[in-house]
């Protein structure tokens, strides 16, 4: 018999998925896995925000979101568009970028707060109503309103304040 | 092949050591085929009076015994035919529960694609005209038609049966058709009536009948929208009638009201599968890829005939390509057709009992293998097979096969998708649900994020109502069904 790590249902001996919850229980190391060499990384480890602009660039980003309070960087890759918002437990909202490890909470960002998209070269901001707001270089927006944004605009979404990175900006 | 100096055994199809009933059998059904007064081929008259010769030769057990005296050594090789069992576990464990062993088995042609005739066709189409197919569903189906009949080669047998509670048939199979002549009787179709698909396959099976070829491909594609009423059971024994002729019935359900399970059961039976066709706009692409798919067919069916053994049985067989869909697990196994593009999968789910590791060597399934390879109408030669597996004390940690993981990481979305209709079916919708939930999990993990907001959906749904949206979950079963074969198809890039 072989307990599920995930749901704790019972699989016969065997069994390479779980027939309850469908999680995998057999052969997770033969999926490929990659060495990332730790001297490379450290080496190419950016030093400002610039250069953690540049090293996304190549990955096709078309973006980068860039959280001034605490440094990290959020990538805007793949979709053309990203809901901005934080996931609270029991809420069936899921943001595309969930801003709770940021202290997105104390920071009074909502649930489903704005969006941020692209057009064509330019991107394109909008506040979905949140309840605190959110503001460009310091001015509040009106809610529901697209607006254009540039490279290196502060944008802030109640007092969580970010840098929007433009690809050729 | 090598058909210079076939001995009696292989021109009848059939080992060396077959019993005189396999031998009778064998023959007969050469026969049926063969015989003068139903073959069409050139050529296969020459065929029937060499079985007949084998026969007389191996029904006589004086002959018989004077005739094997004079062959070589049995060689298991010639077969235009490659084949190859993977294993989830090199062995058993020895433990006093059931345990699960997967093997995958893979057919394919050892012939390069390109040097392949492509060969004729008999294809009859079967079309629902009744009431509900008025409107823009009937005036697809009849572009769709039109385009099929315009691809046509000279050589392709086609024929059109059109029903409601009784069937017509609107165009009688022949080669080498007047096109326009064609295109003018579609545009006769006009809808009414109820829907009785047993009307239109019995119609449909006789055309494809009449011109019933072994070097063609032999098919049936129904098309409908509704529920059949009561025949049901009248249906599925015409599929087995059908596949004993090596003619498969291809379903094609459009929009909401049909019943994908029946329609999955019978074109199971014959090797073949069932699709679902949400808007009548993607009528005419599906018929068309259907076509093209009949088209490039190497062999039309794998048959795996085996004897059940003890403790251990088949729980589960899917198709994973060409076409993706459950294998009816009958016996025999009608696999489905080898495609000239690419080999045949199918994954078999296997249970072994504790009773059945009395012995170190545990037999999974022992018989063989026949492919009809459409370009060759002799009975195909069997392959043997005798799947076993040794039983140890402890269990192995060898990772699975890469191909099996990846098949059955795919195979687990569709079953989870099983079986939450199967609890819906019996009550359990918050089992169901949670079904549907775990499914969306895996869903979005695999970036199938509309997918996976359709399967939300219909278990809020479950939850809720106590029922599945419209279409809800044929779109889930035929979409997780899909997801399999681009699996599939990533591998071969």
């Amino acid at each position: 018999m072989m307990v599920c790590p995930n749901c704790k249902h019972n699989n016969m001996a065997g069994a390479m998925f779980c027939a309850e919850c469908g999680a995998q229980l057999l052969g997770k190391d033969a999926l490929t896995t990659q060495n990332i060499s730790t001297e490379q990384f450290a080496s190419s480890l950016p030093k400002n925000t610039q250069d953690v602009y540049q090293s996304f660039d190549g990955q096709g980003a078309w973006g980068s979101i860039h959280l001034l309070d605490t440094g990290q960087v959020l990538p805007l890759s793949v979709r053309n568009e990203f809901t901005l918002g934080r996931i609270s437990e029991g809420q069936p909202i899921m943001p595309d970028i969930d801003l709770s490890p940021y202290q997105a909470y104390a920071g009074g960002v909502s649930r489903l707060h704005a969006i941020i998209k692209r057009d064509g070269n330019r991107i394109l901001f909008m506040d979905l109503g949140s309840a605190n707001g959110s503001y460009i270089n310091g001015k509040r927006l009106q809610p529901n309103a697209e607006q254009y944004i540039n490279h290196g605009d502060i944008i802030a979404l109640g007092k969580l304040k970010m840098q929007v990175l433009v690809k050729n900006g | 092949m090598a058909s210079g100096k076939r001995d009696y055994y292989s021109i009848l199809g059939i080992f060396r050591d077959a019993t005189p009933e396999e031998i009778k059998r064998a023959y007969f059904d050469a026969a049926q085929r063969l015989h003068p007064d139903k073959n069409v081929a050139a050529g296969e008259t020459e065929l029937f009076l060499e079985t007949q010769q084998a026969y007389e030769v191996l029904s006589n057990p004086k002959r018989k015994s004077l005739y094997d005296a004079t062959l070589p050594p049995e060689i298991e090789t010639d077969t235009s035919i490659k084949h190859e069992f993977l294993y989830s576990r090199p062995s058993l464990v020895k433990i006093t529960e059931p345990q699960l062993l997967y093997v995958q088995l893979e057919v394919g042609s050892r012939e390069v694609a390109g040097q392949m005739a492509t060969p004729p066709l008999n294809v009859c189409l079967v079309l629902d005209r009744s009431t509900s197919m008025q409107g823009e569903k009937m005036d697809m189906v009849k572009a769709a038609a039109i385009t099929l009949i315009r691809g046509l080669r000279p050589q392709d047998v086609f024929s059109v049966v059109t029903f409601s509670d009784r069937a017509e048939v609107l165009i009688p199979a022949s080669i080498n058709q007047e096109t326009k002549k064609l295109e003018s009787r579609i545009h006769l179709m006009q809808p009414s009536g109820a829907t009785e698909i047993f009307q239109g396959l019995e119609a449909g099976l006789n055309e494809v009948k009449r011109s019933l070829d072994p070097s063609r491909v032999n098919h049936i594609i129904l098309l409908t929208d509704g529920h059949t009423y009561g025949d049901e059971h009248a249906c599925l024994k015409l599929a087995v009638e059908a596949s004993h002729l090596n003619i498969g019935i291809t379903g094609l359900g459009i929009g909401n009201e049909w019943n994908d399970i029946f329609l999955d059961a019978l074109a199971s039976s014959t090797g073949a599968s069932s699709a679902y066709i949400s808007k009548a706009k993607d009528i005419e692409r599906i018929l068309v890829d259907k076509f093209n798919a009949l088209s490039s067919i190497f062999a039309d069916d794998v048959v795996v005939d085996y004897k059940a053994q003890a403790h251990v049985h088949i729980n589960y067989a899917f198709r994973l390509q060409p076409e993706g869909g459950a294998v009816a697990l009958e016996t025999p196994m009608h696999l489905g057709p080898i495609s000239r593009d690419a080999p045949l999968k199918v994954l078999f789910e296997i249970v072994v009992d504790p009773g059945a590791l009395d012995h170190d060597d545990v037999i999974l399934m022992e018989g063989s293998i026949k492919v009809s390879v459409t370009a060759n109408p002799a009975p195909a030669t069997p392959i043997r097979v005798k799947l076993s597996r040794k039983v140890l004390e402890k269990a192995s940690n060898e990772p699975p096969p890469a191909s099996i993981l990846s098949a059955l990481s795919r195979l687990t979305l569709y079953r989870m998708q099983e079986r939450a209709r199967v609890s819906a079916e019996a009550g359990e919708y918050s089992a169901a649900s949670r079904h549907l939930q775990n499914l969306a999990t895996h869903l979005l993990s695999k970036g199938e994020s509309s997918l996976a907001k359709t399967a939300l959906m219909e278990a809020e749904n479950l939850e809720r109502m106590h029922t599945w949206s419209d279409g809800g979950n044929k779109e889930l079963k035929y979409s997780t069904r899909a997801l399999l074969l681009e699996g599939a198809k990533e591998k071969y890039k």
